[in-house]
C-alpha cells in the first residue's frame, strides 16, 4: 500500500549497501579471478548438482504456497525440513536393525509421515486453538532445531548421525551416456519427484476445484464458506500438504548425503527460510517458486564447486551468505508481493 | 432438496399438524418464534417472520436491531437458539448455508462474498464447479458458458471472464445475485443492498428485483432506508431490539409511522437548523491535485473555501476522490500540486502534527483504522493526536493526570457507554466509538473540524447526537467540512454543498433547493437539465475566489 | 456447535479480559505444559538411550534411562543449589535480560525482531575489537575499566543498533516483513562476523575462529566465586528494564513508538511519523541486542569466539513468556537463566542432552501462542472467541478488514470481542 516510488529508491539504497559490502569482501579476498572461475565450473554436472540442491528449497517453497494460499502462513517450513531430514536418517538407521532392513524408500515414507504429523499439530494449533501463526511457526522451527540434535544425541550419542544408505541414481539409458550432457540425465529419485511435483502443484492450484478453494480460502474465506465449502478442511489440507512437501524436501536432502548433521543450524541450514522467500519472489506460483529456488541452489552449488578450483581463495563463508543477501535485496526491490488477503487471520464460521 | 428431508424430524411425518400460517398456500418462508442468543446479548427474541411467494419483503430496523441475525438464521449461518423455520410449507433445520442453499435460499451479503482475485465465472461456480476429466479438472469453459447464459436470461450486462477487482460495485452485486441463481435459489435475501449504490444504481437494482419477481422468485431485503422499503417492497417488517414490532403492507405505511416503530418513539426527521452567521474563509483549497495509493490522480484540480460558522458539505459516491481530498487537507497524504491554506497560513506541505496544533480536528472515515487504536483503552485513545499538545504533555513526559481528566470529561459529556476509561476501544459499539472520537476532537476547541462519514455504521441515537454537535460547532462560529455519502445527511446539515465526481467538484449547490434527482445525476457525473449551470458555476467560483485569511 | 458455547459460565469470564493476572496465568500454564511435554519426551527418550543403570523397566519396552522428576530436580539444583550455581544462573539471567528486552522493545512496538541473535553477534564482535584496541591504551586499574567497558558496550550498542536499523528501514520503506528480513540478517551477521574473525581481525595464529583474549582491564569483575557473574551487569540490565518500562508508559516518545507499531494508520492520524518510529524501535531493539553481545564478551567469554550461544532466540522466549512487558522480562529471564544453567547439570550428571532446554524454549513459545487452548481447557469451550454479529456489527467503520496489529504476542491472539453496534447499548 506504500507509494512504490519512495519504496524502490530507499530499497535500492539498502540493497546497494549490502551488495557493496559483499563485493568489498570479495575484492579484499582477491575475488577478481572469481568470474573466470565461475565460468570454469559451470557444466552439466554442476547443473545436476544444482538440481539436487534445489530439492529441499523448492519443496519447502511449494509447500509454503499451499499453506499460505489457503490462509495459514507457515513460517515453520525450516522446522518441517529439519524433521523430515532427521526422521529420514533415523528411520533408515532404525530399520537397519529390524528384519525389514535399511529400506531407503520406507525411510523416505516415514520421514514424510513425520513431517506431515508435525504439520498436523501446527494446523491444529493454528486452526483450532487460533494461535498466532507467526509465533506458532517460529515455535515449530525452534522446537525442531532443539529436538533434532537432542534426539541425535539420544540415539547416536552425538549430534551427527553415522552414515546410512543413500538413494540410488536413476539414469535414463543412452541419454545418460552422452559425453557432456550426460549428468543431467542421471538423477536421484527426489530430483525426479521435484521435476514432477512442479507441474503437478501448478495444475492442482490452477486447474482444479481444490485449487480454487485454496485460493478462496486465503483470499476471502467467508465467500468460500457461504458457497458451502468447509474452510477449516481446506486449510487443514493446505497445511498438511506443506508438511508432505517439506517431508519430501527434508528427506531428499538427508538421503542425498546419507547422514544427518544436527550441529549448529542443522544440515538444513536456513533452506526452509530461503524456500519461504523463494515463493514470495515466485509470487505464489509453483513454477516461479521453483525457478527462484533453483537460482538460490545454483548459487549454493557454485560455492561448493568453486572450493574445488585450485587457487581459488574467496572465503566460503562469504560466498555462503550470498543467497541470504540476495533474498534481502529481492525483498527490498520487489517490496511485498501481494499476500492472500486473509492469510494469517483466523476464520470462524459460526461467529 | 435432500437437506429438507433429512432435517425434518421423524416425529413430524405422518402427523397432521395445524398449519402455522394463515391461508391455503404455504408462504415461501415462514419463521416462527425465532430466538438467537449470543453470550450477553439476545439478538433475536421470539420473532415471527413470513414472506409470500413472488413478493418483495423489506426488513427494516436500526443497526443492532437483529435484522442481519434473523436473515443469517434463515440462511443457516446461525443456528437459532429456539424457533422453527418452514420453507414452502416444509419444516427445515439448517446446519450450514449448504443446507439452506439446497432448500433454495440464497443470500447476497452486504459485504460481497466474492474473491477479488478470481473471475466472475469462477466466483459464480465456486463450491459447485462443473468438472471434466472424471471430476479432476474444473471445466472453465462450461463455467463461463453457464454464467453467460444465466446473465443473459436476467438481462445482466456482465462479462464472465473479468476479474472481480476490475468491475464496479453495482456489477459485483449482480455477480452475487448470479451466484445464488446458479445454485437454484428461489428465495433471495439481500442485506442492505443499496448501501453502496448511487441513486441511479439503486434504480437499476430495483428493476433487477422486479425482473426476478417476474421469474417467480421471492425476495427479502434488509434496509434502514425507509423510503426504499416503501418504494420497492410489498410488505415491511420492523425489528427493534431483537423483537418484531410489526409487519405492514407497504401501500398503507408512511415513513413517519415506520420510523417511530423502528425507534420506539416519535422521530423528528427534519433537523432544526438556525440560519448561519458565516464569517471569513478559514480553510482554502486551490487547484488541488492528489494521487491515490496506486499513483492514479484521485483529486483533480479541486478548489473551495470553508468559512467560519458554516458547514461545507461534500457529497458524492464513495471512491470519487473524497477520501484522498480529506487526507490531503488533514496532512495524511502528499499533495501533487495546488495549495491548502489554513488559518491564514499555507499548510500544503506542513506535517500533520502542525495542523493539529493549529486547531484542525479530524473525524476519519475509517475510525477503526485511523481515529482509534483498537487495542488501546479509551484513556490511551484520548491522547491520540493530542500527545504533543501543551495541555497533555511537555513534549517528553505525558501528563496522565490531565489526560485522565480530559478523557473522563469526554466520556461524560458525550455519553460514551460504558463510561469506563479503561475499556478497550475494541469493546465499544460503533456508535460509542464514534461519540468518543467526536468528543476527543471537539473538546480541545478546534477552529476547523473535518468530518468524513461521521455517522457511518452508527445507530440512530448516536447519529442524532453527532448531528447536534456538528450544528453546535457551527453555531459557535467554527468551520466544518462535512464529507458524507449519505445524501440526506449532507443535505440537511450543510450550508453549501459541493458534489464530487471523478476527482472534481462538479457543482456547488444550495442544499435547500436542489432536488435529490439532480444530486443523483451530478454524483453520476451528468449535468441535470433542471439545474441552472450558471448558478452552480458562480457559486463554485465564488467559493474559490473569496480571499483567504480568517480572524486567526 | 453453538449450544455448548452458550453454556458459558461466569466463573471463567475473567479469562476473556486480558488482564495482568490472566497473562501471568497463561504464561504459568504454558510453562507447566511445556515442562510436562518435556517430561514425556525425556521419559520416552530414556528407552532409546543407553545407560549403565536404568531407572525403570517396562515390559515390552525395555529399560528406561531417565526419570523426568529426577531430571527436573537436577536441573533446579544445578541452577540454584549452590552459590556457584546461582552465579552461573545470574550470569545467564543478565544476558537474557538484555536479549529479552531487545525482543520486548520491538514487540511492544508491534514488531517481531527475530534478529536479536545477529545483532548480538555483531555487537559482541564490535565490543571485543573496541576493548582490545582500548585496552592497550588505558591504565591497568579501575579507572581503565571504567573507561573501557562503557565504551565497549556503547560501540556494541551502536553496531547492534545499526544492524537492527536495517530491517527497520526495510519494513518501513520497502514493506519487507521484519520476520523474514531479521532471520536472513542473522545468517548474514554470523557469516560476516565469522569471515572477519577468520580472515582479518581474529587471532590468526590459532585454528579456531576467535579473537585474542581481551585484557584484564576490560573484564567485568566477577561477583561470585566460581562463576563470571558480575553484579554491575545485572544492575545495568535491571535499570534498562525499568527504563524501558517507563519509556513506554510515561513518555510521549514511548506512546508514539508503540502506536506506530500497533496501528500505523492511527499513528499517522495522531500526527506521528510512523515509518520513522518503526525504524527507531528496531534500532533501539538492535542496540539492546548489541549490548547483550558486549556484556557476553566482557563478562563471560572474554573474547569473540565462533559458536555464540543462541541467547537471541532465548530472548524471544523470554519476551513472549513475559507478555512482552519490560518488567515481566525480569522473572522470565531468571527462569530461563535457571533452565540454561541447570541444563549443564542434567547433561553432566544424568547424560540428558542439554538441547532439552531448546525444546522447552520452543514449547513455551508454542503454548503461549495459543491462549485459546487454555480457554478450552478451562471450560472446554471457546467462549472468548465469540463475536456477535448483528446488523451493522460488520459494516461498522466501513472496514471489516481493519488490519490486525502485526503480532503482539497477545494482542494478535486476542479474539475479537467486540459486541456489535448497539449490542452494548441495550
Amino acid at each position: 500500500m506504500n507509494p512504490p516510488t519512495v519504496t524502490r529508491r530507499q530499497g535500492l539504497g539498502i540493497g546497494a549497501l549490502l551488495f557493496g559490502l559483499i563485493l568489498l569482501g570479495l575484492v579484499v579476498d582477491g575475488g577478481r579471478s572469481l568470474l573466470a572461475d565461475v565460468a570454469g565450473v559451470v557444466s552439466a554436472s554442476y547443473l545436476a548438482a544444482a538440481f539436487r540442491f534445489t530439492v529441499p528449497i523448492a519443496f519447502a517453497a511449494m509447500g509454503g504456497i499451499f499453506a499460505e494460499k489457503s490462509g495459514v502462513i507457515n513460517i515453520g517450513l525450516e522446522g518441517l525440513l529439519i524433521i523430515g531430514a532427521f526422521a529420514a536418517v533415523a528411520s533408515a538407521w532404525g530399520l537397519a536393525a529390524t528384519p525389514i532392513g535399511a529400506n531407503i524408500w520406507l525411510a523416505f515414507g516415514l520421514a514424510v509421515l513425520a513431517s506431515t504429523f508435525v504439520a498436523l499439530l501446527f494446523a491444529v494449533v493454528c486452526i483450532e486453538f487460533k494461535a498466532d501463526q507467526i509465533i506458532a511457526g517460529l515455535a515449530v522451527w525452534l522446537i525442531a532445531l532443539g529436538f533434532a540434535p537432542f534426539a541425535s544425541i539420544i540415539i547416536w550419542d552425538r549430534t551427527n548421525s553415522p552414515s546410512v544408505g543413500t538413494f540410488p541414481v536413476w539414469e535414463i539409458p543412452v541419454l545418460a551416456e552422452l559425453p557432456s550432457l550426460g549428468p543431467l540425465f542421471s538423477a536421484t529419485p527426489p530430483v525426479v519427484l521435484l521435476v514432477l511435483a512442479v507441474p503437478f502443484s501448478w495444475y492442482l492450484l490452477n486447474r482444479t476445484p481444490f485449487g480454487m478453494w485454496i485460493e478462496a480460502s486465503g483470499e476471502d474465506p467467508k465467500a468460500l464458506d457461504t458457497a458451502g465449502v468447509d474452510v477449516r478442511r481446506v486449510r487443514y489440507a493446505g497445511v498438511l500438504l506443506s508438511g508432505v512437501y517439506c517431508g519430501i524436501g527434508g528427506a531428499g536432502l538427508a538421503l542425498n548425503t546419507g547422514q544427518f548433521v544436527g550441529s549448529g543450524d542443522t544440515m538444513v541450514d536456513g533452506r526452509g527460510w530461503i524456500g519461504l522467500t523463494a515463493y514470495l519472489i515466485g509470487n505464489y506460483n509453483p513454477v516461479g517458486a521453483f525457478l527462484a529456488s533453483f537460482l538460490f541452489a545454483a548459487l549454493d552449488a557454485l560455492q561448493l564447486q568453486l572450493q574445488q578450483v585450485a587457487g581459488f581463495d574467496v572465503s566460503a563463508t562469504l560466498v555462503g551468505i550470498i543467497p541470504y543477501v540476495a533474498v534481502l535485496v529481492v525483498l527490498t526491490f520487489v517490496g511485498r508481493t501481494r499476500m492472500p488477503s486473509a492469510a494469517g487471520k483466523h476464520y470462524d464460521s459460526d461467529e | 432438496m435432500e437437506g429438507n428431508a433429512e432435517a425434518s424430524g421423524p416425529e413430524d411425518r405422518g402427523r397432521e399438524e395445524p398449519t402455522p400460517w394463515s391461508g391455503e398456500e404455504p408462504p415461501a418462508v415462514h419463521m416462527e418464534g425465532i430466538t438467537k442468543r449470543f453470550p450477553g446479548v439476545v439478538a433475536n427474541d421470539d420473532v415471527d417472520f413470513s414472506v409470500d411467494r413472488g413478493t418483495i419483503h423489506a426488513l427494516v430496523g436500526e443497526n443492532g436491531a437483529g435484522k442481519t441475525t434473523l436473515m443469517n438464521v434463515l440462511y443457516g449461518l446461525y443456528e437459532p437458539t429456539q424457533g422453527t423455520i418452514w420453507i414452502d410449507g416444509e419444516r427445515v433445520a439448517f446446519d450450514d448455508p449448504g443446507d439452506a442453499m439446497d432448500a433454495g435460499i440464497g443470500m447476497i451479503h452486504q459485504h460481497f462474498m466474492l474473491v477479488d482475485t478470481m473471475t466472475v465465472a469462477e466466483n459464480v461456480v465456486l463450491g459447485d464447479e462443473p468438472k471434466k476429466w472424471g471430476g479432476l479438472v474444473t471445466d472453465t469453459g462450461r463455467a463461463v458458458e453457464e454464467t453467460r447464459t444465466l446473465a443473459e436470461r436476467y438481462g445482466f450486462d456482465i462479462d464472465p471472464i473479468e476479474r472481480i477487482e476490475e468491475i464496479s460495485v453495482g456489477e459485483q452485486q449482480r455477480v452475487e445475485i448470479l451466484k445464488t441463481l446458479y445454485r437454484g435459489a428461489d428465495v433471495l435475501i439481500l442485506d442492505e443492498p443499496t448501501a453502496v449504490l448511487t441513486p441511479q444504481e439503486v434504480e437499476a437494482l430495483f428493476s433487477v428485483l422486479s425482473e426476478l419477481i417476474a421469474e417467480g422468485k421471492t425476495i427479502t431485503f434488509i434496509t434502514h432506508k425507509l423510503g426504499e422499503a416503501l418504494r420497492a417492497a410489498d410488505e415491511i417488517s420492523v425489528l427493534r431490539d431483537g423483537t418484531l414490532v410489526g409487519t405492514v403492507p407497504a401501500a398503507e405505511a408512511t415513513e413517519e409511522q415506520l420510523a417511530s416503530m423502528m425507534v420506539g418513539r416519535d422521530v423528528i426527521l427534519e433537523i432544526e437548523k438556525p440560519p448561519s452567521t458565516r464569517g471569513s474563509a478559514l480553510l482554502r483549497v486551490d487547484d488541488l491535485v492528489v494521487e491515490d495509493d496506486r499513483g492514479v490522480t484521485a483529486v483533480d484540480g479541486v478548489g473551495f473555501a470553508v468559512h467560519t460558522g458554516e458547514i461545507f458539505g461534500i457529497a458524492g459516491v464513495d471512491g470519487n476522490g473524497q477520501t484522498e481530498l480529506v487526507e490531503a487537507i488533514t496532512g495524511l497524504r502528499p499533495v501533487e500540486s495546488g495549495t491548502i491554506a489554513f488559518a491564514g497560513r499555507e499548510v500544503t506541505a506542513a506535517p500533520r502534527r502542525e495542523r493539529i496544533a493549529a486547531g484542525m480536528a479530524y473525524i476519519a472515515e475509517d475510525r477503526q483504522k485511523r481515529s482509534l487504536v483498537m487495542e488501546y483503552d479509551l484513556r490511551r485513545n484520548g491522547l491520540l493526536g493530542c500527545q504533543r499538545l501543551p495541555s497533555f504533555s511537555d513534549g517528553w513526559r505525558i501528563d496522565w493526570g490531565r489526560t485522565d481528566a480530559y478523557v473522563d470529561d469526554v466520556i461524560r459529556e458525550y455519553d460514551v457507554r460504558p463510561p469506563d476509561a479503561r475499556a478497550s476501544a475494541r469493546s465499544l459499539s460503533g456508535g460509542n466509538q464514534q461519540k468518543f472520537i467526536v468528543g476527543r476532537e471537539f473538546e480541545r476547541d478546534p477552529s476547523l473540524v473535518v468530518a468524513a462519514q461521521p455517522t457511518r455504521g452508527v445507530d440512530i441515537g448516536s447519529i442524532e447526537f453527532i448531528h447536534d454537535r456538528l450544528l453546535g460547532l457551527r453555531a459557535a462560529g467554527k468551520a466544518v467540512l462535512l464529507v458524507s455519502s449519505k445524501l440526506d445527511e449532507v443535505r440537511r446539515l450543510s450550508d453549501r454543498l459541493a458534489v464530487m465526481h471523478d476527482g472534481r467538484v462538479v457543482a456547488v449547490v444550495d442544499p435547500e433547493s436542489v432536488t435529490e434527482e439532480d444530486l443523483g445525476l451530478l454524483m453520476a457525473g451528468e449535468r441535470p437539465t433542471g439545474l441552472d449551470p450558471d448558478a452552480a458555476r458562480s457559486e463554485a467560483s465564488e467559493a474559490v475566489e473569496e480571499p483567504a485569511g480568517g480572524r486567526r | 456447535m453453538s449450544d455448548w458455547r452458550e453454556r458459558a459460565t461466569e466463573s471463567l469470564d475473567w479469562l476473556v479480559e486480558a488482564t495482568a493476572v490472566q497473562r501471568i496465568a497463561v504464561s504459568s500454564m504454558a510453562l507447566v505444559f511445556a515442562v510436562l511435554v518435556g517430561a514425556v519426551l525425556v521419559f520416552v527418550s530414556g528407552f532409546v538411550a543407553d545407560c549403565p543403570d536404568p531407572f525403570i523397566l517396562l515390559p515390552g519396552l525395555g529399560y528406561g534411562c531417565y526419570n523426568p522428576v529426577e531430571v527436573y530436580a537436577t536441573m533446579v539444583a544445578g541452577a540454584f543449589g549452590s552459590f556457584t550455581a546461582l552465579g552461573r544462573t545470574l550470569q545467564e539471567t543478565t544476558l537474557l535480560l538484555f536479549t529479552g528486552l531487545s525482543v520486548a522493545v520491538a514487540f511492544r512496538a508491534g514488531l517481531f525482531n527475530i534478529g536479536t541473535q545477529g545483532q548480538m553477534v555483531l555487537g559482541a564482535l564490535a565490543a571485543a575489537l573496541t576493548v582490545l584496541f582500548l585496552g592497550e591504551m588505558v591504565p591497568e586499574n579501575a579507572l581503565g575499566t571504567v573507561i573501557v567497558i562503557p565504551v565497549g558496550v556503547a560501540v556494541g550498542a551502536l553496531v547492534g543498533g545499526v544492524w537492527g536499523m536495517i530491517p527497520g528501514l526495510m519494513k518501513a520503506y520497502a514493506d519487507a516483513h521484519e520476520v523474514i528480513t531479521t532471520i536472513m540478517l542473522n545468517f548474514v551477521a554470523m557469516g560476516v562476523a565469522f569471515w572477519l574473525v577468520q580472515n582479518h581481525v581474529g587471532n590468526l595464529e590459532t585454528d579456531s575462529v576467535q579473537t585474542h583474549s581481551i585484557p584484564e582491564v576490560a573484564r567485568l569483575p566477577a561477583t561470585i566465586d566460581g562463576s563470571r557473574f558480575s553484579l554491575y551487569a545485572l544492575v545495568g540490565a535491571l535499570l534498562a528494564a525499568v527504563g524501558i518500562y517507563l519509556l513506554y508508559t510515561r513518555t510521549v516518545l514511548g506512546y508514539e513508538l508503540r502506536t506506530s507499531g500497533v496501528q500505523e494508520a492511527a499513528a499517522e492520524y495522531g500526527g506521528v511519523d510512523a515509518k520513522r518510529n518503526v525504524v527507531t524501535s528496531m534500532t533501539l531493539s538492535g542496540a539492546l541486542g548489541g549490548v547483550a553481545g558486549a556484556i557476553y564478551v566482557t563478562m563471560v567469554q572474554y573474547r569473540w569466539q565462533d559458536g555464540i550461544p543462541p541467547l537471541g532466540f532465548d530472548g524471544i522466549a523470554v519476551s513472549i513468556l513475559a507478555g512482552n512487558n519490560p518488567l515481566g522480562v525480569i522473572p522470565a529471564a531468571l527462569l530461563f537463566g535457571g533452565m540454561k544453567s541447570g541444563s549443564v547439570a542434567i547433561d553432566l550428571s544424568l547424560g540428558v542432552p542439554n538441547e532439552l532446554v531448546e525444546v522447552l524454549r520452543g514449547l513455551i513459545i508454542l503454548f503461549i501462542a495459543m491462549p485459546e487452548f487454555f480457554r478450552m481447557i478451562g471450560k472446554r469451550a471457546g467462549y472468548g472467541g465469540e463475536t456477535v454479529a448483528t446488523d451493522g456489527g460488520e459494516r461498522d467503520g466501513g472496514s471489516p478488514a481493519a488490519p490486525e496489529p502485526e503480532s503482539d504476542g497477545h494482542g494478535a491472539n486476542r479474539p475479537a470481542r467486540d459486541a456489535s453496534d448497539g449490542g452494548e447499548e441495550r
